[in-house]
């Protein structure tokens, strides 16, 4: 995985790196070790068993990691969850979990 | 506030021990810790919690290093907004600075209520934002922290001197046209206090002393401050009842009081205040009136008033004058003999040489008024100096028209005593005049033997080695002890005029007298009376054994013109003796 994978996924590279000191390896490393985040599991499944506090904890940590990191496909979709998550929000998830889904499929295949 | 800037340099106590500022970073996700290791680790020595049990616990463990929290709010096991709970309301904790990370708006400003200092947006700014926030932050909180630490003097939770005057300049601005006291209190007889009681008993005095002043001037709108060991000063709205303001500072601390010592306050007050002039120019009014007091049992209140000021300007022009008084030799001096009682006829043996200010506006100063101001503000040195020299070239000029001259003495101010360069200056006079150690006689006071007597002792032994005699002055108004007086290296004792008044004025006794005399004779040394101004207190003295008397009953000081009359007459009576 390159800066220019990451760019042609969408990620803001120069903001991330510029957050790391510009130290593009350690930005990268950081980037290569979302790869393995298993909170994408945890929202998933916490949803699926109605746990939306466990959702919101799991969507809330990764929104902040996606963000530092300016990878905004995957960001976007976790953003919006997140509120929807936050106000316990009743409603049907499995759109935004797919699109969540669906850009961590793109971002695994860098 | 100069004194605090100066202070703000030394922040010593908040480094860890590589020198850098320790900072705490609490975040439950690795990633965004380590993006903030990346970012503060050159500046910064780190640690690091994933809850708020951590962030308690770590704050515990180095919070008298710890410099800063950076706190994610959301956090398994305990959030970061508890943790902000927690640590503000434990005084161990609370005033570490903490620094809330959130994405979420809305908690911005909850934290910010209970007590965050700030906070960091997610995701992260840049590197130098954060930097700079945290550096704000660091240097914010540890000014407040000094200020706070400095501004109070730690025995009473006063004022400090520098805070005291300062919040008197922007009351001052903000009440321009409200009418002010500057107010000074002392403690009488501190320092035997001190002695008697011990300093722990005496810090309670002052911290009693400190409270009941406030609980008066404080109610008032008025500010106090300890300005130095026992010395309060106040600030506050004129009209205040002062009577009730001393007994509210004095009852404090005789309340528990069962064996009745009580130590007695005086308070000096500048009524009025003249804005125009400097604060600290105030209390020195005050302070001024306050030693109009000083040791009074029945007026506890000094005043500044007209009489002191005239005094005080008074005072500023002959420290203002004295350099051309000098120039223009408006000093003189003046000579006093001393004569020997023992014989049939007294004899002229020696001379006391006075000096005298003829000042050309003000006229003829007494040394009474002049001698202890300068001795106060270091000119006296100079003048004694000025002094020695005319007296030395008066001696050389006698020696050469007179066939005897006696020696004469001259004072030599404490102050002189340190001065490691007396010996040199003393010689050099000698030399310069061609005179010998023994046409000067040095007096000393007493009581500069017993402020720091090792030292005086062996500049006074030096200079008998030399030649020079040696008379202890004013004895009687110092305090040696008799084991010390036995010790020193003097070569006559002069009785303080006071004390000869004191022994011959109705009533007076003169037991203390003779005890003196036979304590001289038993260290071998003569004693000589001064102030002596009748033939009775002469004859009187003469029976006890004193051996030589100064005073109005043979001459006032007189001029040196005036004075060789008793050289010449000296002279006769030898050559008739003959």
């Amino acid at each position: 995985m390159t800066p220019d994978d990451l760019r042609a996924f969408g990620a803001d590279v120069d903001t991330g790196m510029a957050r790391c000191m510009d130290n593009e390896a350690f930005y990268l490393k950081l980037v290569n070790s979302v790869k393995q985040e298993k909170k994408f599991d945890v929202l998933e499944e916490s949803i699926a068993a109605g746990d939306l506090d466990a959702a919101f904890e799991a969507a809330h940590s990764l929104k902040g990691v996606l963000g530092n990191l300016s990878l905004t496909p995957l960001y976007e979709p976790v953003n919006e969850i997140t509120e929807l998550l936050r106000g316990r929000t009743d409603t049907d998830y499995s759109v935004l979990l797919s699109q969540i889904a669906a850009k961590r499929e793109e971002f695994l295949a860098l | 506030m100069k004194g605090a800037q100066s202070m703000l340099k030394s922040h010593e106590k908040f480094h860890s021990e590589n020198g850098k500022r320790l900072l705490l970073v609490a975040d439950d996700e690795l990633i965004n810790r380590e993006m903030m290791r990346v970012v503060l680790q050159d500046d910064y020595e780190l640690v690091f919690a994933t809850n708020g049990e951590e962030v308690l616990q770590e704050a515990r463990k180095c919070k008298d290093v710890l410099s800063l929290i950076l706190l994610d709010l959301i956090m398994p096991v305990m959030s970061g907004l508890e943790a902000l709970q927690v640590l503000q309301s434990d005084s161990e904790l609370s005033n570490i600075p903490v620094i809330v990370i959130t994405a979420n708006q809305n908690a911005e400003v909850e934290s910010l209520q209970i007590g965050a200092y700030d906070f960091i947006t997610k995701p992260y700014p840049q590197p130098d934002v954060i930097l700079a926030r945290i550096q704000r932050a660091i240097e914010l909180h540890e000014d407040r922290l000094i200020i706070s630490s400095t501004e109070r003097d730690e025995l009473t939770g006063l004022y400090n001197r520098e805070y005291f005057y300062s919040y008197a300049e922007q009351f001052d601005q903000h009440h321009k046209d409200m009418a002010m006291d500057a107010i000074v209190v002392d403690i009488n007889r501190f320092h035997f206090m001190n002695e008697r009681f011990g300093a722990k008993y005496c810090d309670d005095v002052l911290r009693r002393v400190g409270k009941g002043l406030l609980s008066v001037v404080g109610k008032a709108g008025g500010i106090v401050c300890r300005r130095e060991a026992d010395t309060f000063m106040a600030y506050c709205p004129h009209g205040l009842d002062y009577e009730e303001i001393l007994d509210k500072a004095s009852v404090s601390f005789t309340e528990e009081e069962s064996n009745g010592t009580r130590a007695w306050l005086r308070m000096g007050i500048y009524e009025n205040v003249d804005k125009t002039i400097e604060i600290e120019r105030r209390f020195d009014h005050a302070q001024m009136a306050a030693d109009t007091v000083r040791g009074s049992f029945t007026k506890r209140i000094g005043v500044y008033d007209s009489a002191l000021r005239d005094k005080e300007m008074y005072s500023e022009q002959l420290v203002a004058d004295f350099d051309i008084a000098i120039k223009e030799q408006q000093f003189c001096v003046y000579y006093q003999p001393k004569f020997e009682i023992q014989s049939a006829v007294p004899t002229l043996v020696s001379a006391e040489a006075l000096v005298r200010w003829q000042h050309p506006s003000l006229g003829l100063v007494s040394p009474g008024v002049f001698v202890p101001l300068f001795e106060e503000n270091g000119l006296i040195q100079q003048l004694d100096v000025y002094v020695w020299g005319q007296t030395a070239a008066q001696i050389r000029a006698w020696k050469d028209r007179f066939d005897y001259v006696t020696p004469v003495s001259i004072n030599v101010s404490r102050i002189d005593m340190y001065d490691p360069h007396l010996t040199d200056i003393l010689l050099g006079i000698l030399a310069q005049n061609g005179l010998s150690t023994s046409d000067l006689l040095l007096e000393i006071t007493e009581s500069a033997y017993t402020r720091d007597s090792k030292q005086i002792i062996d500049t006074v032994s030096n200079l008998r080695k030399l030649g020079f005699k040696v008379e202890m002055d004013d004895f009687g108004t110092g305090y040696s002890s008799l084991n010390m007086i036995s010790e020193l290296p003097i070569d006559a004792l002069k009785l303080d005029m006071q004390f000869i008044r004191g022994a011959f004025a109705t009533g007076g006794d003169t037991k203390m007298l003779e005890i003196i005399i036979d304590i001289a004779d038993y260290l071998s040394v003569p004693t000589v009376a001064e102030g002596v101004e009748t033939e009775e207190q002469m004859e009187a003295l003469r029976k006890m054994g004193c051996d030589l008397v100064q005073g109005y009953y043979f001459s006032r000081p007189v001029p040196a013109t005036e004075f060789e009359r008793f050289l010449e007459e000296r002279n006769k009576q030898a050559k008739a003796t003959e």
